[in-house]
């Protein structure tokens, strides 16, 4: 546990649903140790607890027993309002359904994450304009979810899931919904996204995402079947070495190894800058 | 802290303005609640400031005294509410009036006794014309201003009456030539000796219609009737300063003429204003009840939308939660909604309330009456409506499980 790179880490996970005859477990005894900077792909069949698996992790559930330590600090015994400021601060939801308010402007959806870590309305705006922009959503920034295509409402759903600097995102089947093209847009979008130094965790169905991971996990029957590293994990030090230059970090930074505190002191910086 | 009210508070403002026919109609609920309480507090200080001002005309050496023993007993105030000859059960007599006028320092006494009689002119007769019976010091009371004549003085007593404004033009159609003029009385005639001013305050501590009254000498009076129940005896003082003293004394000697009862009360100061109040307060305090059962009916209002705004609103709840709002965030979202709804009605009947008071003032003699009180009481009164009635809706929202939430699509 004392390994500062070790962000996510489950030990005998169980969720159980129902009591009695009715009883069943979504997860068994799962156990998982997420490192800083992995793009993980979880797969498995329907009903296997992928979903469930990613609730608990971003802290949206509560497992029914077993262990579950976030940055080193033990989840079970905090309260929910702390739970929600984690929540708030370290994690980015992205689902399959876009999930984003029908009666607020895109630009309001995206700064909806800074609502609840103390930002005021105007830096609110501003820094969701400018992930917006990113995004090259920018003449958009006053539509309205209905008012967009499923891939570009996935695209501010994914604007909104990195607008407060999270750690971790969270995206269940963000692609389930699109075809393949937009498909490949949102998955380009996450692997800049990791390449900044986030991790990701990804559940999809689609066998072909899995080139942009540097881990896939099976999934059967609420436990890992399989758990393999993948090429991309070797390719890993690439995009963030580029990205390294590109913001004129010391050079001396080893390839494939992130540091933590470093990452956040230069986003800060840099939001600071503006 | 002061953020995220700013926040909340601006969410509501959205939500609001989003559904604006439907919370228009929610804040008119509460608005008329809060217009019919406006209404009535107006009313109520309006009424109290008329009888407060007569009382200062009058003079602050005024003693008053009343029969009915239990001050301000709600029984009694339903009593006199409700039965139209409560003053032929009065335990006052012509005799404690002269027991009074014995008492030192007390410079006039004045009875008044009510009664209707017919009341005849050469050219026509006039039934229930209401007859005040007093004695001629009442015009050292009371600041009637006469229009012509004179009030009756102890030498034309007997067989002098004065005529209100309005009964002399009804009775004789003029008011300059009536003095002098005879008018019969069952049988009796007598001679009009004054005519009063027009008076446009209708309510006064007397509860006398004086223009459209006669009025003559109780001891005359009393021989045409056979017996007279005093009604209420009006004491001028010699000076202010002995008024308590000169009460104890009235109690005394009222109490030693009636062998010990105490059915009657002495009053002097604010106090003479009281009994008509608080006959005023009964009714105006079931008239608060129906505003205060209307503004819960507007509270009710508020509860139904606020619980259709959150079913509504499920899946935004979800969103909010997953993105990181706390249950506290939540919850304070939708309290701001419905304290914003019952503030914004409540806000809108203070003002329909004195529209409706000062429409109120044009057909009757009751002023708009304002003050900060009045202003503060229903301000209060709408945050608490909005807090009483959005909590629940509130905790419901903030209690929703996000997963659950997510999974509602509109
Ligand atoms: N609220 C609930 N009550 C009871 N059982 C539940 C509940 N939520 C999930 N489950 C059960 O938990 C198991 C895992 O569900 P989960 O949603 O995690 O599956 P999944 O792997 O995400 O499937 P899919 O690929 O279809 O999304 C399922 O068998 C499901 O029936
Ligand atoms: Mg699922």
């Amino acid at each position: 546990m004392g390994d500062s790179n070790i962000i996510i880490e489950l030990k005998n996970l169980t969720k159980r649903y129902g009591y009695g005859d009715a009883e069943s477990y979504a997860l068994k005894d799962f156990n998982l140790t997420i490192r800083r900077g992995e793009f993980i792909m979880i797969m498995g069949p329907s009903g296997c607890g992928k979903t469930t698996l990613l609730n608990i992790i971003g802290l949206l559930d509560r497992a029914s027993s077993g262990e579950y330590f976030l940055n080193g600090e033990d989840v079970a015994g905090i309260s929910a309002r702390r739970q929600a400021k984690l929540r708030a601060k370290k994690i980015g939801f992205i689902f399959q359904n876009f999930n984003l308010i029908e009666d607020l402007p895109i630009i309001e959806n995206v700064a909806l994450p800074l609502v609840y870590t103390g930002y005021s309305k105007t830096a609110r705006l501003k820094n969701a304009s400018s992930i917006i922009s990113r995004f090259n959503l920018q003449e958009r920034e006053y539509y309205f979810p209905y008012q967009l295509s499923g891939g570009q409402q996935q695209r501010v759903a994914i604007a909104r899931a990195i607008v407060g600097d999270p750690e971790i995102i969270l995206a269940d089947e963000p692609t389930g919904n699109l075809d393949s093209r937009s498909s490949h847009n949102v998955m380009e979008e996450l692997k800049a996204i990791h390449s900044e130094g986030n991790t990701i965790i990804m559940v999809t169905h689609n066998p072909a995402l899995t080139t942009y991971a540097t881990r896939v996990i099976n999934m059967l029957d609420g436990h890992i079947d399989t758990d393999i590293k993948t090429i991309a994990d070797q390719n890993l030090p690439q995009p963030i070495s580029v990205k390294i230059k590109n913001r004129k970090v010391k050079p001396e930074v080893v390839l494939g190894e992130i540091e933590p505190s470093k990452k956040r002191r230069r986003r800060k910086s840099h939001r600071r800058k503006k | 802290m002061a953020l995220l009210f700013k926040t909340h508070f601006r969410l509501a403002k959205t939500s609001i303005k989003e559904n604006r026919t439907r919370s228009f109609l929610t804040c008119l609920g509460i608005a008329i609640g809060v217009a019919s309480i406006v209404l009535i507090l107006s009313l109520t200080g309006s009424v109290s400031n008329l009888i407060k001002n007569e009382a200062n005309e009058i003079g602050s050496d005024l003693i008053v005294v009343r029969p009915v023993s239990k001050k301000d007993s709600i029984s009694n105030i339903i009593a006199e509410f409700t039965s139209s000859n409560t003053f032929e059960q009065s335990s006052l007599s012509l005799s404690d009036v002269t027991a009074i006028s014995n008492i030192k320092d007390v410079s006039a006494v004045a009875p008044i006794v009510t009664s209707t009689n017919t009341v005849g002119s050469e050219k026509n007769t006039f039934s229930s014309v209401p007859v005040l019976g007093t004695s001629p010091d009442f015009i050292k009371i009371e600041p009637l201003a006469l229009r012509f004549g004179t009030f009756f003085t102890n030498g034309n007593k007997e067989k002098g009456v004065v005529l209100g404004h309005m009964l002399s033009l009804s009775m004789f159609n003029t008011i300059n030539s009536t003095v002098g003029k005879t008018v019969t009385i069952m049988g009796e005639r007598f001679m009009v000796v004054g005519v009063l001013d027009e008076i446009e305050e209708s309510i006064n501590f007397d509860n006398v219609d004086f223009n459209n009254a006669l009025i003559m000498d109780t001891e005359s009076l009393d021989k045409l009737m056979g017996s007279t129940q005093v009604q209420q005896i009006n004491i001028k003082a010699a000076n202010t300063d002995s008024l308590a003293a000169i009460s104890d004394e009235i109690t005394a000697k009222l109490k030693e003429n009636k062998s010990g009862d105490e059915n009657f009360t002495v009053a002097y100061g604010d106090d003479i204003s009281h009994p008509a109040s608080s006959l005023f307060m009964i009714v105006s305090g079931i008239l608060a009840l129906v505003a205060a059962i209307s503004l819960i009916v507007g509270g009710i209002g508020v509860m139904n939308i606020m619980l259709v705004s959150v079913a509504e609103r499920t899946h935004e709840i979800g969103i909010r939660k997953a993105v990181g709002a706390s249950s506290q965030n939540i919850l304070m979202q939708f309290l701001f909604e419905s304290l914003i709804l019952s503030v914004l009605g409540g806000l809108f009947g203070i003002i329909l309330g004195y529209v409706l008071a000062f429409l109120l003032s044009i057909i009757t003699p009751f002023a708009p009456y304002i003050n900060w009180q009045i202003l503060v009481v229903t301000f209060v009164t709408t945050i608490i409506v909005g807090i009483i009635f959005g909590i629940y809706p509130a905790i419901k929202a903030a209690s929703r499980d996000p997963i659950e939430s997510l999974k509602h699509y509109r």
